[in-house]
This record gives C-alpha cells, structure tokens and sequence, in this order.
C-alpha cells in the first residue's frame, strides 16, 4: 500500500496549500469584528472572499441568554451565520443546537414581516395589511380611554419570553399606573420559585457546578431548561473534576444518561426522597453545625413553636431529627420505587461533598405535582444542612448572580391591585394566576379591554387552550388582542393585531442570568441596524432599518412601547410621556441609546472603566463586545457586613437580631457582627417560615412531604389508569417558538407516548401503534414508544410538539404545523382533527420542498383542566390517565375537550385554595416577592 | 501535517448543536447531513441508559472515496483534510459506495456529492471548524496528528481511543473517547421503526438481526430482549438507503451481453463461421455496448458532466479504468461490425483476437470497481470476476442461441455457462463471509428480502428451467432457455446489488 502522504494530490487546490501558521483558533480576533473576510463556504474550494462585520447579540431561544456572534455580510446586508460570542461570561462562545437555528428564524420564509389587522371575526383568518401608524394610533388611543376612564386593571400585558424586562418593563406599566403585567411563570416555574422563597426570599438557584463535589439535579441540564447551555458546560466540567452527578428524574433525560446515579422516582414523590436523605445527614450528624447556628432561624422556630423549651441551638439539635423520624430510606423506598441503598449512598455523597453540592431543581417534580414547592424547599433543605449556600460549588440564591442595572426615570409604583392577576384566592403565588385567566373571566371577575401578548402563546402552551379560545373570541371579555411576535401562533390567530417582533438579532434588549458564580450583563441588538448605522446610515427606528435591509417591517418593543406611551398621552397631561423622555434631553422623545446608554454609564459597575481604557464610550463598549462581566466568583454574599452608613440610625432587635432602619429590615447581627443577611423576615435561611403559618397553612411551616394528585395510590392499574409525565422537553426545540427552525425539526418532530414494554404488552400496543388518552376533561389520540426508559405505570410525552394552524397558507409555521379542523359537536365540546401532517411547501427557501416528516406531534395540553396549587399558584401539570387502544373514528391527532368540565374542575381546585386576607388584612405579605410590586398601600384588602 | 479530530463521547451531551452548527456554516440542504448524533440505548429499567456518537467523515488517511472518485472531485490535502470539489463532481455515487461510514450525501442541489470537508475553507482561516467552536462540552478536538504536542495527540496517547471499522484498513484521523461500541459499530444495533421523537427517515434495517445470533422479538410490543452489548438506535439521521438502483444492475447485464456476444462473435470469426454469427450477433454487441455506456451516463446525477471521466480522470479510479476499456471495446468492436458488414472476413479474424481480450475486460473490470467501493463487503468477494467472466460466456451463448441455430455446442456451452455460474452464485451466498456485512448481504439475498427474487427468479426461472429446457434437441426451446438465462442473469444482477447496499453502513 502506497503512503498516502507521498501520493502527490491530483486536485489543483490541494497541491497549492500551505498550513495557517500558528495553529487554528476558535473566533476571529476581537480587533478584526469590524471587518473580516472569510472565504465562501459554498463556493469552496474556489476561494472566494465575504466580508463581514461580526455584531454580538444574544439568543432568544431560551431563557439562558447566550451570547451569539452575527456574520452580517457586508455588501448583501444579510446575516450569514451565528457563532458564538467569546466575549460571554454565561455561555463563553459556546451555543446549543438552538443558537444557530438562529437563522432558520431569520430566514424563515414564513415569517410575519408587516403589521397585520384582522379582518370579519376575531378569528376568522382575514387579515389585512397597516401601517405602524395605523396600528399604534388605534391601540393607543384605546389605552388612553381606559386610563382615562379609571379601567386601570382592563389593560393587561402578557409575556412569555421575557428578553428586556423586569424593572425595565415595569417602567412602562408603572408609569401608565397599572397592575398589568402577566406572565407564564405559573405554568412554569412557581412551585419551585416557592420553594426557594420561602427559605431565601429569592426564588431562584445559582448552582455553582464547576466547583462542585456532588451535582444533584431534578432537572435535565444537559439537555433544556434554565440555563441549558452554560449549566451543561459547568456540570460537565465540574464532572471532569471529579465531581459526580445525580440526576433524579423519572424518565431516562440525556442528562440521566450521563449521571453516575439515574435515580427514577414515581412523580410526586421526589420530596420523600429528599427528606430522607436529609434525615440520614441529620440522623449522622453529617450537617454543618455552625452553618445552621449562624444562617438558619432555628431561634424563630424555637420562639414560635417550642416557646417552653430551652431557646438555644442544642434544643434545636434534639428536636431536629424527631422532625423527620418517618422518613427512612425504607420509607422513601416504599413511597418513590428508589431502593433504600441507593438513597443511602446518594444521601452520603452529599453529606460528603459538603458546602461543595450543587443542586437544581426548575420546573420537573416540582412543575408537575400538587405541592411540588415542597420539592424544592426539600431539596433546598439538604444544601442548608451540608452548609452549601453561596459557596464555592454550592448553590447561591439566584440574585447573587444576576445584576439589574437601573435604568433612568423610575416611575413610582402603581397604585392599583389586579385582582384578574393575583386572586385573593391565592396570596402566595409566584406569580399571576396567568392561566386562569379564562375561567376567571368566566365568573364575570372583570374584564381585559386592551390584552397585550408577547411570544407568548396560551392557546396553545397553557392548560386547557380551548378555555382560551373562547375567552379570546369573546369580544365582551377580551377588548382588543395586540399579539407582539416574531410568527404565526395557535394564539395569534385569536388578535386583532399581529405585530411583526424581532428575533435575537433584530431586537434590544439588556439580559443578565445566575448562569454561574459571578455577575454579567449580555446586550441584544438588531445586528443589521448595527451594522447600517456604522456605514452612516441613520434610523429613526428599527424597524425602518429593517426595512430598508429587506426584512420588512419588523420591529422591537423597546421602541414600540416608547412609541406608545407617547401616542397614549402626546401632552403629557396624563402624566405618562415624561417618562419616555430623553434623560438628556429634556422634553424629546427617549432614544434607544439613550436608555441604554444611560444605564451603561451610571448604573453598571466597571464598564465605564473598562470602555475608557478601549477608547470607547459604554455603549460603544456594548455594541462592539455584547457583553460585560461585572464581578467573578461571587460566593457568600449574604455575609456582606453591613457598611457602617447603612447600620446609621437602624435599630436591632434584641430577640432576633434582625436590624431595621425606616422601618425596613435591612440586615442582621449574627456572633456580634452586622450582615446584610437573605432578604427574609428574618433575614436568616427560614426552615420555618412564619409566613406559611400565619397565611394558614401551619401544617406545611417546614419543609414537608405532600402526597401529589396523582400519587400511585390513587391509581387503578386493572382500569389502566397511568400517570401522564406530560413536561420534558427535548435538547433541540424550545417551547412554541422554535417551529420555524427547520434544522431542529428536521431532527425532532414527534411527541410519542413512552411507554415502558410491560405497559405496552398488557394494552397490547406496539411502537407506532395509537393509543387514546382519556384525561378528566378530554382525550387524545397519539402514537407509542416502546422504551426501557421510563419508569412502569408511567406513560410520558414531550410537551415540545403537536403545533397547529387552521388555514393552509396561513397562521402556523408549515415546518412544523399539522392542518386541523376545529368542530363544536356541542355545547363547550371541542374537537380537533388533523386534515394533514406537514407536508413540503413551495417558497423562496428550496428545502421548504424537502421537508420529509409528515409528523407534526399531537397537542396534549388542550386535554389538561387547570390545577392550580393552592399555595404557588403553579399550574399540577402531571395527570392522572386511562389508556386504552383506539376505536373506529379515531384518528392519530384527535383532540376532544369539554371545557364546561374544564371549568367545574377549576372550580374544585380554586376549593382547595385558603384565600386572603392575612395577618394585618393584607392580600399578600408585603416581604414576598411579586413581580411589579404596586404601592404598599394597595396590599390592604378593601384598600 | 495531518488534521484530524477527537471526539470525546465522556463529555458529549448528545445536544446536536455540532449538526446544526455544521448545517448552518455549510448550508447543507434538509435531509442530509455531514455530521449527526446517533443516539444508542442499552439495558433494561431501571439499568439502562443512552449513549451518544459523533459520526461524520473519518479524513481517513488511506480514504476510499478518493480512490474511487474517477474525477478527483474528492481529494485528500497535504493537510490531511479530505476534501470535495463540487463542480468536478460528475455524480457517479460511487464515494458513497466505497466509504464505510456513511459519511457521503448527494447534495439536491449540486446533485453533487458532499461531506464534512473539515471546514477547510476555515481551516485556511487560521479557524477551527464550525462544529468544534459550537460544542459546548469542548468534545470535539482538533490539530495536527503529527505534532506530539498537539491537544489531540496527546489526548491519543493517553486516553483510550478507538476509531470506527478499524478492519477497513482506511486509517480514519477521527478518534473517539469513550464511545461506546454499540453505538459505533452497526452490528450491535437493533433499529426500531421510530425514533425517540422523530419519524425515521428511511427503511429500518437491524444489522443486529441479520448479522445472526439475535433474534427481533416476535410481539412488537416488547423492545428486544437486551443481549450483552446490544443496543438501540433511538436516533439516527436519514441516509439514502440505495445509492444505486436498477441502471446499475442493468449496466452490469447489458455489460454481460455485448462481451458475451462480442465474444460469439470473435470465435465465429476465428472458426471461420461468421457466416453462422453473421452480423447480428457482434451488432447486438454493439447494441448493448451503447446501452451500457447510455445506462452509465443516465445513472449519473450530472449527466452533463460525463466527459469529465476523461478529461478530469482520476487513474487510480476503475470508473475510469473501465471507461476506457469500454471506449477501446467499442472502437474495436465498431470496426469489427462493419468489417462484418463488408463481409471481410480477414479482417474480422485479424480484429478477433483483440476482441476477446476487451470483451473479457469490459466484462470483468466491475469486479474492480466494486472492489474498490471499500464499504459494501459483500462486493469484495474474489469469486466477482469469475463470476462476471462467466456471466458474459452465458450472455454470449443466449444470444448465439436466439439468434442462431441452436448447435449442440451452443447449448452445452449455455448448458455450462449456467451451472458455472449457479456455482459461483450458491458460492458468494454460502461460503464462509470474511465479515458479518458480507454475510449479512447474503443472508438478505437467500433468508431475507431478496429471498423470494432470488429462489423463484435467479434459480428457478433463470438457471433450472432453462437447464431443463436445454436437455431437448428442440431450437424453440434452446431460444426460450437462452431468454430465461438472460433473465436469470438480470435478476442476479439485481439482488447482487441491492443486497449489497441494504447493509448500513452506519
């Protein structure tokens, strides 16, 4: 055999080549961004040179916010591909398959590129085509008539994907004085928001996985879920370090796959778990004894419950493991199917990692089960015992992690509660009973005379979407429907307007997330009017930019909503337009670089610094870089001691060390010394939370273990009633956003059910077989998975998939949509059927003729009553199922709902609900995080 | 200077993000790939779990597809990298053939062939590719083999590595960590009819099942009982199942029947018969010679660029070795039917000679050229050439038959010609295979899909009814045993090369 490095090559490049000198590196050298040439990738081997201006921004997939890299080519002004961004703390140039498929959003034939007002009907399918004046004048003038006219509470904006928001949106509500805005957070994340709060008063964890010892995650990091990519970049680096992985998770995830424990609990169960492997740390004495003297309100406890005990930390050391005494190993076998050994060994591998245990739990068990903020607060539990808070390879409270710069012109609060938001019924939720909405509606509790959606899609993400249709199509209930977004959705079919948004790099925004133990903030631009504004070009808006670069009339909120509130008040007589004035100059409208540049120079510690010594203003800085690390390794931060300024004029209270000043608690004295503390009512770590107790639910004080509403007791395997896993995501598709990125659904566009083969082979079904799904309020029809993957009498599908649209041409992205029919066989009856699966469309994109999947996934969540927890306000996703094999008329796709069931079903959870008012007549403590928190005064019920 | 890759499957993720990347950097078309995650499961409940491979083109240092590409569209760098050159590409698909890792796509485009090419156009950038800067595991490496002190080499020499079908002798540069076999090797792996989340693109094949020793569980309710290191395939990309369809096997038979006739035709004239063969038979050579060279250039994804087989030739490629010995077959053979024509019988005799030699050359040079398609084992087998040589005896005796009268010569040598070659045919079924591939190939061929085709037409209808049918002295017979054993010979052709291909390669 000839050598083959000797074979002199035959092909006329290959004999004219010399190696790049110095070896290959990852990005382009930052000082190049502004001009870089690379050869044609399609052309090649024929060198042909591109120039680019490489433009930071962030992605917009997920809620990570990572950093993207935009190729914008120079003479076509048109984005060639997104990399990464070197510049990112959180994702240091590293993307998931989300971030690329950028792109395919950008491109996306499909997409919306002029603001469009519906046409006959709400819902009809007729649209025509506005102008941005059009649009905003119209919807403006609406707003001002109901501020005008004291309907306050009757504007009501709605998000999914937050980008920009927090304070920055709370801006624009404060300062048209409303209780407005909404969110998807109860479908998401508020039991395990709960969880956390009620121990830390931040609702978040901050694992530090790089410099753990022991990585426990109720989660799936390495595939989804906040923060995917730089989470699984530190979990997998941690583990290079030594550190092992537990993954507690009843389907087999990708991350199980890569954990050295798989660990599959029966759903519901996770907190027995937990708390036994806490009783056997506390039963060995293996916690950190000096931790929980100093940061746990053990004293609070003592005072509140055990008032005739010793009040010191050994009389909370003899009580404390009577606590728990149930929950043994054997126990938690009994209750979760986890053998009792393996629980063991996992609990002695956290006691053993010590402060260096990094723990998470998101949305999981704690999203899918009735009193699954007790998921998280057991799990929380376990990192307060080993002494793992805030430390290096601990768990932080995420807002050590996070850094918010204020923006200029805070308005003050609003002075006005929505009760459509925030029920009484439900005083400790996190947040808004957004879900709700329809039923609440329903029972005449108010009325939304101007709804405002952002990427956000009920219609088809929530529970009980036919609910919302209904409301949506109720001219009487819901006023007018802006719906801000990038595509088509099930939900954008139900507006008045749809509103062209940008995509990651067609928008501002300023993001900052607790990916790690340090503080950054990541900026998000509209690369092409970045890119035409440093050729000279000047743009009054984005969208304008975006025209003349050919996309259309695609625009960004930041800009829209300045816009607005200057439409809604053009004198100022109402008090609104000062806010969205320019805090340079006084009296014009608030740019874009204002705001923006007004943050960076004053309110973002360093980056001024850091600017000067490039040359560069701050903003300048931004634009070029996309990032900025504020502070690295950001550990302990509740043991900040209290700076002297701050202890002037407050006052500690003897009992519980707790120092105040102007009547706010502002820190506490442990061992002498004055810390700034966690931002509870004590200002220590609570186990047992006051709050709880006093809001009526003394039971649950501590952290405890409540059955779920679909613990296996309560199933009836002869019936074949199941447990419904219905909320795992997978690696590649993000919600309902991603339908129109055909490189992720090329490789992923099915939800079958998983099914383990026992399960399979006593319903005598097969892979690809159909099964019919009965939930409490409907059904489905759907395909199986035969897999050794998940746990027996348990069936789990991906919520990822089952997109629709109702007209062929219009109204759904045809990636990733199946064409159905709705039909109201009867009253409140709702039916859905498939006329077709995706199938390959003519457009300007050729692979739009090669899609090869018919298989547009099947629509679950239409079948799920809402089941809200009585305590988070989080939507119970899990459900309790009977299976069985498909009659004549069923159909693959088939959605049958009753939403008159739905709503008795509504009506026996909002049963469950221990309604305000507390202590002092309030409807919710004052201490407890709420987003967009009015005025004090409006906590007072009657007030 | 030799690029090559690691990737380690210890830190992988399984999250696609190198595909996606690779897709976007390289605007490669829906439906085709040059990198993909395949995702293999193992175990039972609660002792199971996924496992995740990397695959894509392996750079191999001694790489079949650049071997085969008759018009050095594919070409290996002094850097290492194997790269593609799109507009030389004539869109034979023998690449896709001779590489054993699926690692080839004909792009719907181009209709050209493409692959991962390293990203050279960022290589020469001074950039590491696409997928390599994406990953946000840092499990794809890249760097010089050859420098001792590059990150790969030294992940090489000191972590345990292994590279995909070793045995192919094509010296891959892409080395894996970690990775386990069943996700590398296609004989541990059972393909169910889905994937995890996806419809499958194309026809299941469980090379698990067809290499023997593991039976598909009868209930398709069961997954199959786990044995030892067998696994899963939950996810895999699409890849064109059949490169070659039916213009190949019809090439292979129209090859057979003008050599065959051509070489009636040259004995007729060296036995001073040509009155007997007359001008029929070296004109249904000449007949079938242009069929074959028509079917080699309609196979052709770029039809137009067939003349590129011989001004852009790549010497070591039999596609053009066998192009020119069928260009100097059909110039010889040309003159021969003219001469025939003319009636000039020296010079048919003078032009027989040479005859012989290109007509056997014509007939037997597929035996190289599949040879040299590295990736379908069970081509390799050394009975090929014979087996073509005595294909093209058959051919020639058929025709000589149909047209002719039948002499007891012809139908013995018919007679002989069909148990020849059902010889070598129970022989490339049913001898010991060099490999599980070959003798899974086979298996299809005689247990499997093919079965029915093969006992009904190949034996049946193509061997024993026209043996049968040549045993009376009756030239109806002995025409209609000719047509039969052209058929058979067709049919042949056809199972051959589609149980070559129905193995996956990946």
């Amino acid at each position: 055999m000839p050598q083959p490095a000797s074979i002199e090559p035959l092909h006329p490049t290959a004999q004219n080549l010399t190696a790049p000198p110095g070896g290959l590196s990852s990005y382009p050298p930052l000082e190049r961004w502004a001009d870089w040439e690379e050869y044609d990738p399609q052309a090649w081997p024929r060198r042909v040179d591109r120039r680019y201006q490489l433009v930071p921004t962030i992605c917009f997939n997920c809620e990570a916010a990572c950093g993207l890299l935009a190729y914008v080519d120079k003479d076509r002004l048109t984005i060639q591909k997104f990399e990464g961004n070197p510049e990112h703390p959180g994702s240091r140039g590293r993307n998931c398959a989300k971030g690329p498929a950028t792109l395919n959003q950008v491109e996306d034939p499909e997409r919306i590129r002029h603001p469009l007002r519906r046409v006959g009907p709400r819902g009809g399918g007729q649209w025509e085509r506005v102008s941005w004046d059009q649009a905003l004048d119209d919807i403006a003038a609406r707003v001002r008539k109901a501020l005008v006219e004291g309907r306050r509470n009757e504007v009501m904006y709605h998000v999914g994907r937050p980008g920009h928001e927090l304070v920055y949106h709370q801006r624009i509500m404060h300062a048209w004085g409303i209780d407005g805005h909404n969110s998807h957070t109860n479908v998401c994340s508020a039991s395990a928001r709960a969880g956390y709060a009620f121990w830390s008063g931040l609702d978040r964890p901050s694992p530090d996985h790089a410099n753990a010892r022991f990585i426990l995650l109720l989660s799936s990091h390495l595939e989804t879920g906040h923060y995917f990519n730089p989470h699984a970049q530190r979990i997998i680096e941690g583990k290079k370090r030594g550190a092992k992985v537990c993954a507690i998770d009843t389907r087999l995830s990708n991350t199980a796959s890569m954990a050295d424990w798989w660990l599959s609990p029966w759903p519901g169960t996770e907190a027995a778990l937990l708390l036994a492997m806490c009783q056997l740390i506390i039963a060995e004495r293996r916690y950190d004894r000096d931790f929980l003297r100093r940061w746990v309100n053990w004293a609070e406890y003592l005072r509140e419950e055990h008032p005739d005990k010793p009040q010191t930390f050994e009389a909370f050391e003899a009580i404390l493991p009577t606590l728990y005494a149930e929950f043994t190993p054997a126990f938690a076998e009994r209750e979760s199917g986890v053998p009792a050994a393996t629980i063991e060994e996992v609990a002695r591998e956290a006691a053993h990692a010590g402060s260096a245990l990094a723990t998470h739990v998101w949305r999981n068990a704690a999203a899918g089960n009735l009193g699954g903020w007790q998921v998280a607060r057991a799990l929380q539990l376990l990192v307060v015992l080993v002494g793992a808070v805030a430390t290096p390879g601990g768990t932080a409270p995420s807002f050590y992690n996070k850094a918010i710069p204020a923006p200029p012109l805070m308005p003050p609060p609003a002075k006005v509660w929505s009760e459509l938001l925030y029920p009484p019924e439900y005083p400790l939720a996190f947040f808004e009973m957004s879900f709700l909405l329809p039923h609440l509606l329903k029972e005449g509790r108010g009325r939304v005379d101007t709804y405002f959606t952002r990427v956000y899609n009920p219609v088809w993400t929530n529970p009980d979407g036919f609910s919302w249709i209904e409301m949506l199509t109720d001219e009487a209930k819901v006023g007018l429907h802006a719906c801000l977004t990038p595509v088509w959705s099930e939900t954008a079919w139900f507006a008045d307007y749809v509103l062209p948004m940008g995509h990651a790099s067609e928008r501002h925004d300023l993001m900052s997330q607790e990916t790690h133990a340090a503080r950054w903030i990541g900026f998000r631009q509209p690369v092409l009017r970045v890119v035409l504004e440093s050729q000279g070009k000047r743009f009054a808006t984005t969208w304008e930019a975006h025209a003349a670069a050919g996309l259309g009339e695609v625009w960004e909120e930041d800009e829209f909503w300045i816009e607005l509130s200057w439409r809604i008040d053009p004198d100022g007589a109402l008090g609104i337009r000062k806010w969205f004035e320019s805090p340079y100059r006084p009296g014009e409208k608030l740019t874009i670089d204002d705001f923006y540049g007004w943050m960076f120079e004053r309110s973002v510690p360093g980056l001024p610094e850091a600017a000067a010594r490039e040359g560069l203003t701050p903003l300048g800085y931004m634009r070029q870089r996309g990032a900025f690390l504020i502070e690295d390794g950001v550990y302990r931060t509740h043991e900040t001691a209290l700076a002297p300024a701050a202890l002037d004029g407050g006052t500690v209270d003897p009992a519980t060390g707790v120092i105040t000043k102007s009547g706010a608690a502002v820190g506490v004295e442990v061992d002498g010394r004055a810390y700034v503390g966690f931002p509870t009512p004590s200002r220590k770590l609570e186990f047992y939370s006051k709050t709880l107790r006093d809001w009526k639910w003394p039971e649950y004080a501590l952290p405890a273990y409540i059955r779920s509403h679909v613990h296996w007791s309560g199933m009836d395997r002869q019936k074949n009633e199941f447990l419904l896993l219905p909320t795992f995501r997978l690696p590649t598709l993000i919600h309902t956003r991603s339908g129109n990125a055909k490189w992720l659904y090329e490789i992923s566009h099915s939800n079958p059910l998983w099914l383990h083969p026992k399960d399979a082979a006593r319903l005598g079904v097969a892979t690809n077989d159909l099964l019919k799904i009965h939930t409490e309020i409907g059904w489905f029809v759907d395909k199986v998975w035969v897999t050794e993957s998940i746990r027996p009498g348990i069936i789990a599908c991906s919520h990822h998939l089952g997109r629709w649209r109702l007209s062929e041409e219009q109204g759904g992205e045809r990636w990733s949509t199946a064409l159905v029919r709705l039909e109201r066989p009867g009253p409140g009856q709702w039916r859905l059927r498939y006329l077709h699966g995706i199938r390959p469309f003519p457009s300007e994109d050729p692979d739009s003729q090669r899609v090869f999947w018919e298989d547009a996934g099947v629509h679950q969540n239409l079948t799920f009553s809402v089941q809200p927890d009585p305590v988070s306000g989080q939507q119970c996703w899990h459900q309790k199922i009977r299976a069985e094999r498909p009659g004549g008329d069923d159909r693959y796709g088939d959605v049958f709902v009753d939403t008159t069931k739905a709503h008795e079903v509504y009506r026996r959870w909002l049963a469950m609900a221990r309604p305000a008012p507390g202590p002092g007549n309030l409807r919710r403590p004052l201490w407890l995080p709420r987003a967009y928190k009015p005025d004090p005064s409006t906590y007072r019920m009657g007030s | 200077m030799r690029y090559g890759f690691v990737i380690d499957q210890t830190r992988c993720i399984g999250c696609h993000a190198c595909t996606v990347a690779c897709k976007e950097e390289n605007r490669v078309p829906l439906g085709t790939f040059r990198t993909w995650v395949k995702y293999v499961e193992k175990g039972e409940f609660p002792n199971t779990r996924r496992h995740f491979a990397v695959l894509r083109c392996n750079h191999c240092d001694n790489a079949p597809c650049v071997t085969i590409c008759p018009t050095v569209a594919l070409y290996r760098r002094p850097d290492g990298i194997v790269d593609f050159d799109r507009d030389r590409c004539i869109g034979c698909k023998s690449c896709m053939q001779a590489c054993p890792y699926d690692a080839l796509y004909m792009d719907p485009d181009t209709h050209t062939a493409a692959k991962c090419h390293f990203c050279a156009h960022r290589v020469e950038r001074g950039l590491e590719p696409a997928c390599v800067i994406v990953c946000p595991e840092r499990a794809i490496l890249t760097g010089d083999l050859d420098d001792p002190e590059s990150e790969v080499a030294r992940v090489i020499a000191r972590e345990q590595v292994a590279v995909r079908k070793p045995e192919q002798g094509t010296r891959p540069k892409l080395f894996y960590v970690g990775a386990d076999q069943a996700t590398l090797a296609p004989t541990l792996q059972h393909v169910p009819g889905a994937t995890l989340w996806g419809q499958r693109a194309d026809e299941p094949v469980s090379l698990a099942a067809l290499a023997g020793g593991w039976q598909p569980p009868r209930s398709a309710a069961a997954t199959p009982k786990p044995v030892e290191a067998l696994g899963r395939v939950v996810y895999d990309a699409p890849h064109e199942p059949r490169p070659w369809g039916w213009r190949v096997a019809a090439y292979l038979w129209t090859k057979s029947v003008a050599a065959g006739a051509a070489l009636a035709a040259a004995a007729g004239a060296l036995g001073g018969a040509s009155a007997a063969t007359g001008l029929h038979v070296p004109l249904v050579a000449l007949v079938f010679l242009l069929l074959t060279a028509g079917l080699l250039i309609v196979d052709l994804k770029r039809p137009d660029r067939f003349h590129y087989l011989l001004l852009r030739p790549n010497p070591r490629s039999w596609l053009v070795l066998g192009a020119w010995i069928l260009l100097a077959f059909g110039a010889v053979l040309g003159v021969f039917v003219v001469a025939a024509g003319a009636g000039a019988a020296t010079v048919t005799a003078v032009l027989a000679g040479p005859l012989v030699i290109l007509a056997l050359g014509a007939a037997g040079y597929s035996a190289f050229l599949f040879g040299q398609a590295e990736g379908r084992d069970f081509w390799q087998s050394p009975l090929v050439l014979p087996h073509l040589l005595v294909s093209a005896v058959t051919a020639g005796a058929a025709v000589a038959l149909l047209l002719t009268p039948p002499s007891a010569a012809l139908r013995g040598l018919l007679l002989v010609g069909l148990g020849l070659g059902f010889l070598l045919v129970l022989a490339e079924c049913y001898t010991p295979h060099p490999n599980t591939d070959a003798g899974a190939a086979a298996r299809i061929i005689t247990e499997g899909r093919l079965s029915r085709l093969f006992w009904g037409g190949v034996v049946a209808v193509g061997t024993v009814i026209p043996a049968l049918l040549l045993i009376p002295a009756s030239g109806a017979a002995a025409a209609l045993a000719g047509l039969l054993a052209l058929v058979g010979l067709y049919l042949w052709e056809d199972c051959w090369v589609r149980a070559g291909q129905a193995v996956p390669l990946s």
